[in-house]
């Protein structure tokens, strides 16, 4: 493409059909441009347009295109052809700062940006002259150059921050602070001159004021990695104007909107973070500046107001302040009574206040306030800042600051009781300055786990919380119900029992408050209170206890979710599904209504699953009732598959993805509890649970693993009998499983459970192919997963079908291929499986080799026995092998694998452990004995020969020890 | 040069844990970049001789006649310098030399532009001239003082020769102030360092210590034998070290403390390398000596001290058991407890390369009482030395045994290292993560995964973790990700995937091919 007006002309037709919102013109418009792309000069053409064209649109529409195609091309990938032509390249970075600089802001940014790409690739080897260019400009006096200059070195700098160091990364640092410390240092000292001549110029002050921010972010990124020789030597020109820049105030640059940060906040929250840096990391050096530091952020916390628009500057300075008062040689800068008390009263207080936008939050955007005060995302709110002050001082303080503190909770408490309608703020300041003061370390699990002592936590609480609760209202003071029951919830570990147990009604009745936070944490509070422990691991609220509770706490439950706002709130579902695991069986009584109210909030749900919390607790809470009701009487199962086969059906025809593993779940359940034969219904359903299309979606594959091994337990004669053209399908999916180094343990669950429950004879035809395909597994994509899978199942099928039909079947695939896995994989892997039951099944199938494989006696194989017995003695007796080889480092193994399904995302619907041996086998050292001694009654002579000749002494004396406890000698 | 620890990269991966150890300990190495001022307390590479200015610049003490200062300027001096009348040539090296001892701005590049150096150096073989001789040496070594150049345009005159001679001179001013220019000349760098040693400097300048030797000289001679030691790329002859290091034992000896402390950094030097260099110091039996003077109240002793053990421990295990056989681990909780930040950085570096041991070593640390001051240290101390104690932690949790992590976060450790996820260094921030991840393999291992959680959100750690969720870094980013994802991903979380598949059932079927294993 040449530099021709013709092609301009072309570019800007294009251009602007790329604005227009018709996607008929617009998209081949887009198409054309990429297609072009890749031509010498286009980079160009977009440079001219963006600097000449008539049209703003298009000059603006050319800047983002210019971008768009740095950010696509400019990088050089190894391997792949280079995307820019070089003389491109050249003349785009010999012209692009100063047409940065000399284009109106909207442009500059998109301009700015792209230097700022090429910069990351070029800048300093390839482009040695950007930075004397861009410190030139300095000099220019126009600050709409300068702050272009500025923005585009924020941009260059800023990895600064967040980069290792490394060799490469501080040179380009140094060559930076070579050519632009100094020029900066000017430039920030001129600025702040230009700053007192224009103090009365309002949008002079504005650009200077920018350009004063931004060389404040540049002082941070340049200071970040060291400290560099040349700030150590102009610290005092920095830190004294950043110094007066804190306590500088001026009416023209007040902003009048309440909300967004203005050009003075923005700068001095930056200079705050310039402070805190120098002081968590060159302490050293700045020990001399950091008291007028404290002194100047502390004036500033008390003079700055209570609007949205400081939120970010106070948290700030209040966190530089928290982290300086912690520190032993600064102690003496806030020890004085006066100081401490004034930091309380005019910083902390002040900042604790529920304020008028925390009000709105709570009544408008419940779901946004009870993550902030519930879950701890307030990280950068007034009130996490004032309370982390509040810990940071009683490292030193704790005394005299909750003394001053107790002074104030007292106030306000008279304040509000003066006039609570008026005053509620008030004790609402007061439970939040107590809270803050008693809490040392919170977890939510137990809320707070260390507490001031110095704070009397329960006193508190029958005076002043339990009050409020007990009003005949529920409704009245909402922020002050609120408050009250997050102090139970947090406070559970600090309150004695009979405290909990006279909050649980009140908890019960505030579930029906109409505000969505006090319902929300009342939901909360239960279910905190009944995960308790108490002693013996026992909860410490017992089903007793609740008993007089049991159908109120239920009514108020279900009711809360037809509550405006809380029809899909997980609190109270997580609550429903904690009271039945509490309860047991004294909810029995109320499952009829309960499994309706379930099943018809599940029907509704479904319809669009979007709260994935809620959904879990109520399959768990469904999966509860089945347990607790088909625990105290079997029959019942079928109710329960009448009321919920029709919700599961609908589920499954719409294909609801994320409710179909928890359906999956629940039927293993459901059919887990049936102790006859499988029910027709279920039969049913089997053809459709091996369709390919469910075992496409990773997340269906454990919970239908899952329930085809409920199928085979319970229904494997039927499946023989009347789904025998199922059979093949049914290995498919093994086949499947197996093929995935993800999901091969699935696939062994799975056959796992065919060789155990399956009549043999209706697999006979299928077992040698079975055996190929996971010999061809062995040899192609080994891992140990798939070894110790692998080890579980062969001795699972000769504990079965028999040592000799192993030996039997091996051989018949390839010759000599049994001694080839017992050497090659079974005597040297065998160590690596972990897993008591696992263990076992190899420890009775290895038994079954030795003692019941005639071969092993008297063919070549007999030179394994030895080994193997060996190798067996360590399985019991050396510590597991969890080496694994390198390469195996970095495949996802998400489920260990092992004889059962590890898989119970439902905890309610867990699996219990099946152990196929047990009732065979009780001890395997003493069944090995056992079996030995009745192999050298067959062949006297031959086994203790065969020990004394190769078994190491260890190992010999293990298995003495076994012979003796068996009491058995060998012949 | 400023000289600083540098943390190599440490990408194993934990599950190898064990399998390395030795690449823990990080070495001492120079960094080619650095962007702090030169360290205030490093050894001083050139000095430059000013002490008899005073009386030089202020005429009206009333001095001695002889003395009397005789005011040239630069022409007058470059004739003179350049003539034969030996009157004048005196005359004019002793102002040049006095010039060049100015407190203020002397001007080397003045006189260096004059050209008289190769004069002044032939000043120097004037036997029969020892006042010229020794105002000469004394000019020459103020203009080696200075820059790389200055010491260059000195060397490229001649003088290495000319000093080494002088060495064995009658006078013992003049040997001293040869010593002193030679010392200057080492301290350029390892290319003059090697020209001494080839020139065979060594020999004649151990033979000046003696008993009897003043103590002055004998700090200069110290002195000059520590910069023969010092600098890297290549390290001083192996030959040349085993000669200076007998002398080095008994210096460390004297009773005057910058004779021990000068002798102390030239040790310093010798181990601050490869680990047979570290096994020639071991073997001469001097750790014990060391460990005695880290515990000085001096701290020109006491640092340089420091430094060569802490060089010592980055050696082999049975090097680092030299060491704490030698005593360190008794001196270093006071130094870990020391006002003065480089100290407590020092020994925490040492400390952490100890911590890199097998785990007889850690538990040797432990049982003297090193974990309380490392924890300190890790809540309170100076941020550089805070990231060595971090590294220290870290090694600690890579190699000890189940039973000495427990002890370590028994001792409180987990508080001040998660508060020490809010550091402004990324790095620092990735060591704590992987810290956190050893802690959590080894609770894993004790079954107590879920106690370490709560003690972990508990100490306010889990917030912090999830912050780093949004961290600029990569790495930073990805470790948190992964613990929250390992530890604290909730107890439940429905975990979908949409997948598409048309057609019937799967089918079974499987080619037969040849096995073996």
């Amino acid at each position: 493409m040449e530099l021709s007006d013709a092609n301009l002309q072309t570019l800007t037709e294009y251009l602007k059909k790329t604005l227009d919102p018709d996607p008929a013109i617009r998209r081949p418009a887009e198409k054309f441009l990429e297609s072009v792309e890749g031509s010498q000069n286009y980079p160009l053409l977009l440079l001219t347009l963006l600097e000449k064209s008539q049209e703003n649109v298009i000059k603006v529409c050319a800047s983002v295109t210019f971008k768009n195609y740095i950010k696509r091309n400019w990088r050089i990938v190894e391997d792949e052809p280079n995307k820019i032509c070089e003389s491109d390249r050249i003349a785009i970075k010999a012209n692009i700062v100063p047409l940065m600089l000399s284009s109106p802001e909207q442009i500059q940014k998109q301009l700015s940006d792209a230097i700022s790409i090429i910069g990351r690739e070029d800048f300093p080897q390839k482009w040695p002259d950007l930075l004397t260019e861009m410190v030139n400009r300095f000099q220019s006096g126009d600050f709409h150059v300068i702050n272009g200059v500025l923005r585009t070195a924020h941009s260059l700098f800023k990895r600064y921050r967040h980069e290792f160091k490394s060799n490469e990364l501080w040179t380009e640092i140094k060559l930076v602070l070579d050519a632009f410390a100094l020029p900066l240092t000017n430039l920030f000292k001129a600025t702040i001159e230009l700053c007192s001549t224009h103090a009365n110029d309002a949008s002079a002050l504005k650009v200077l004021f920018s350009s004063l921010i931004l060389i404040a972010k540049l002082f941070y990124s340049l200071n970040f990695q060291d400290l560099p020789e040349f700030f150590e030597d102009n610290m005092e020109t920095w830190m004294t104007n950043f110094h007066s820049l804190l306590t500088l105030d001026n009416k023209l640059l007040q902003t009048d909107d309440e909300e967004e940060a203005g050009l003075l906040e923005l700068l001095k929250s930056q200079i705050c973070d310039n402070a805190a840096l120098y002081a968590q990391k060159y302490d050293e050096e700045f020990q001399p500046y950091l008291p007028r530091f404290v002194t100047a952020i502390w004036n500033l916390l008390v003079t700055t107001g209570q609007e949205v628009k400081y939120d970010l500057l106070v948290s700030n300075a209040i966190q530089f302040l928290a982290s300086v008062c912690e520190r032993p040689h600064y102690k003496h800068l806030f020890e004085d009574q006066n100081t401490l008390t004034s930091i309380c009263e005019k910083v902390i207080v002040p900042n604790m206040e529920f304020r008028a936008a925390d009000e709105e939050a709570f009544e408008d955007n419940s779901e946004e306030y009870i993550r902030r005060d519930l879950e701890g995302s307030d990280i950068d709110t007034r009130r996490r800042a004032a309370c982390d002050l509040v810990r940071g001082l009683c490292k030193f303080f704790e005394g005299p600051v909750t003394g001053i503190f107790s002074g104030y909770v007292n106030s306000m408490l008279q304040e509000y009781a003066k006039n609570p309608s008026v005053n509620w703020k008030h004790k609402d300041a007061a439970i939040y300055l107590v809270t803050s003061l008693a809490s040392k370390a919170q977890t939510q699990k137990h809320g707070i786990t260390q507490a001031n002592e110095l704070v009397n936590l329960t006193e508190f609480f029958v005076n002043h919380i339990q009050p409020d609760l007990k009003s005949a209202s529920v409704n009245e003071f909402p922020v002050l119900k609120a408050d009250g029951i997050k102090y139970i919830m947090i406070f559970r570990n600090q309150v004695p029992k009979e405290q909990l147990l006279v909050s649980i009604p009140l908890l019960i009745s505030h579930l029906q408050a109409e505000s969505i936070v006090v319902h929300t944490y009342a939901a909360h509070a239960l279910e905190r209170l009944f995960t308790m422990r108490g002693t013996n691991n026992t909860t410490l609220i017992t089903a007793a206890e609740m008993a007089p509770f049991v159908e109120v706490l239920l009514t108020n439950l279900f009711k809360a979710l037809t509550l405006p706002g809380s029809s899909e709130n997980e609190y109270i579902m997580k609550a429903i599904m904690r009271s039945f695991s509490l309860l047991q069986e004294s909810i029995i009584p109320y499952i009829p209504s309960v499994i309706t109210q379930l099943t018809q909030k599940l029907l509704a749900v479904s319809k669009n699953p979007s709260k994935p919390h809620f959904n879990h607790y109520m399959f768990e809470s469904i999966c509860l009732s089945i347990r607790i009701t088909c625990k105290a009487n079997p029959d019942a199962v079928g109710s329960f598959e009448e009321a919920l086969f029709m919700v599961f059906t609908e589920i499954l025809q719409n294909d609801v993805q994320e409710f179909i593993p928890y359906v999956f779940q629940v039927m293993s359940l459901l059919l887990e509890m049936h102790k006859n034969e499988i029910p027709s219904s279920y039969m049913a359903l089997f053809p459709h649970l091996l369709q390919p299309v469910l075992w496409e979606r990773t997340g269906n594959i454990p919970p239908l693993v899952r329930l085809l091994q409920a199928y085979l337990e319970r229904g494997a004669n039927t499946i023989a009998s009347a789904a025998a053209d199922k059979i093949p399908g049914l290995l498919g999916v093994f086949q499947k499983l197996i093929a995935s180094k993800a999901n091969d343990h699935q696939g062994f669950y799975l056959l796992n459970s065919i060789i155990e429950h399956m009549p043999p004879e209706s697999v006979d035809q299928y077992r040698k192919q079975i055996f190929i395909l996971l010999f061809q597994r062995l040899q192609n994509s080994k891992t140990t997963k798939f070894i110790k899978s692998f080890l579980v199942f062969i001795n699972l099928y000769c504990i079965k079908y028999g040592a000799l039909a192993l030996q039997e079947i091996f051989d018949s695939i390839q010759p000599k291929m049994f001694g080839m896995v017992l050497e090659k994989i079974i005597i040297p892997e065998i160590q690596k499986v972990s897993g008591q039951v696992e263990k076992k099944i190899c420890a009775v199938g290895i038994t079954k080799i030795l003692t019941e494989c005639p071969p092993m006696m008297d063919t070549e194989y007999t030179k394994l026995w030895t080994p193997l017995l060996q190798a067996l003695i360590g399985l019991f007796e050396l510590p597991e092998d969890d080496t694994i080889p390198d390469e195996e480092h970095f495949i996802d193994i998400e489920d260990t694998p092992g004889y059962q399904t590890a898989f119970s995302q439902l905890a309610f619907a867990g699996k219990k452990e099946h152990d196929p041996v047990g009732q065979m086998v009780n001890n395997p050292r003493i069944h090995l004995a056992q079996s030995l001694h009745k192999l050298s009654t067959a062949c006297p002579g031959r086994v203790p020969s065969m020990l004394s000749t190769s078994l190491n002494a260890e190992a010999l004396q293990y298995l003495q020890g076994y012979l003796q406890a068996a009491s058995v000698t060998l012949l | 040069m400023p000289v600083v620890s540098k943390h190599s990269e440490r990408l194993r991966k934990f599950k190898n844990k064990g399998k390395d150890t030795a690449a823990l300990r990080r070495q001492r190495v120079e960094v080619n970049i650095e962007l702090r001022k030169a360290k205030k307390d490093e050894q001083i590479l050139k000095r430059r001789s000013i002490s008899f200015s005073l009386m030089d610049e202020s005429l009206s003490l009333g001095e001695e006649k002889r003395n009397e200062i005789i005011q040239l300027s630069l022409e007058e001096i470059v004739e003179a310098v350049n003539g034969s009348n030996t009157e004048l040539q005196l005359q004019a090296t002793q102002a040049t030399r006095r010039m060049l001892s100015r407190q203020k701005d002397p001007p080397i590049n003045q006189i260096l532009e004059l050209g008289i150096i190769p004069r002044l150096v032939e000043f120097l073989t004037r036997a029969d001239n020892a006042p010229l001789q020794f105002e000469a040496a004394w000019a020459l070594t103020n203009i080696a003082s200075g820059t790389s150049d200055h010491t260059k345009a000195v060397v490229e005159g001649g003088a290495i020769p000319a000093f080494i001679s002088l060495l064995s001179s009658q006078h013992m001013h003049i040997s001293e102030q040869s010593v002193w220019a030679l010392g200057n000349i080492a301290g350029d760098g390892p290319l003059y360092r090697d020209a001494l040693i080839n020139c065979n400097v060594i020999p004649p300048l151990l033979a000046l210590v003696s008993p009897v030797t003043p103590v002055g000289f004998l700090r200069n001679i110290t002195w000059t034998l520590s910069n023969l030691c010092r600098n890297k790329n290549p390290y001083p002859p192996l030959d040349a070290v085993k000669k200076v290091l007998p002398v080095l034992v008994c210096l460390m000896e004297h009773e005057d403390k910058d004779i021990i402390s000068d002798s102390c950094w030239a040790v310093s030097y010798l181990t601050d390398g490869s680990n047979d260099r570290i096994q020639i110091v071991v073997d001469i039996g001097i750790l014990p000596r060391l460990v005695e003077l880290m515990a000085s109240p001096e701290l020109i002793i006491m640092t340089p001290a420091l430094r060569a053990i802490g060089n010592v421990v980055t050696g082999t295990d049975e090097q680092t058991q030299a060491a704490i056989d030698a005593g360190v681990l008794a001196v270093l909780p006071c130094l870990l407890r020391h006002a003065k930040p480089t100290v407590q950085k020092e020994a925490a570096w040492t400390l952490s390369n100890i911590a890199a041991g097998p785990c007889q070593q850690i538990q040797q640390l432990i049982t003297s009482g090193l974990l309380p001051p490392l924890v300190e240290l890790l809540d309170k101390g100076d941020f550089k030395a805070q990231k060595e104690a971090v590294w220290a932690v870290a090694n600690f949790t890579t190699g000890g045994t189940v039973e000495q992590v427990v002890e370590l976060v028994q001792s409180g450790v987990l508080k001040p290292l998660l508060n020490l996820l809010l550091a402004k260094d990324s790095k620092t921030i990735l060591v704590i993560l992987d810290t956190i991840s050893n802690l959590f393999l080894a609770a894993e291992k004790l079954r107590e995964t879920e106690r370490l959680c709560l003690l972990v959100e508990e100490l306010g750690g889990l917030e912090k973790i999830e912050a780093l969720q949004t961290h600029d870094n990569n790495m930073v980013y990805r470790a948190a990700l992964s613990i929250i994802e390992k530890y604290f991903s909730g107890e439940e979380n429905p975990d979908l995937q949409p997948g598409t598949g048309q057609g019937g059932l799967y089918d079974f079927s499987v080619e037969k091919q040849d096995f073996n294993f």
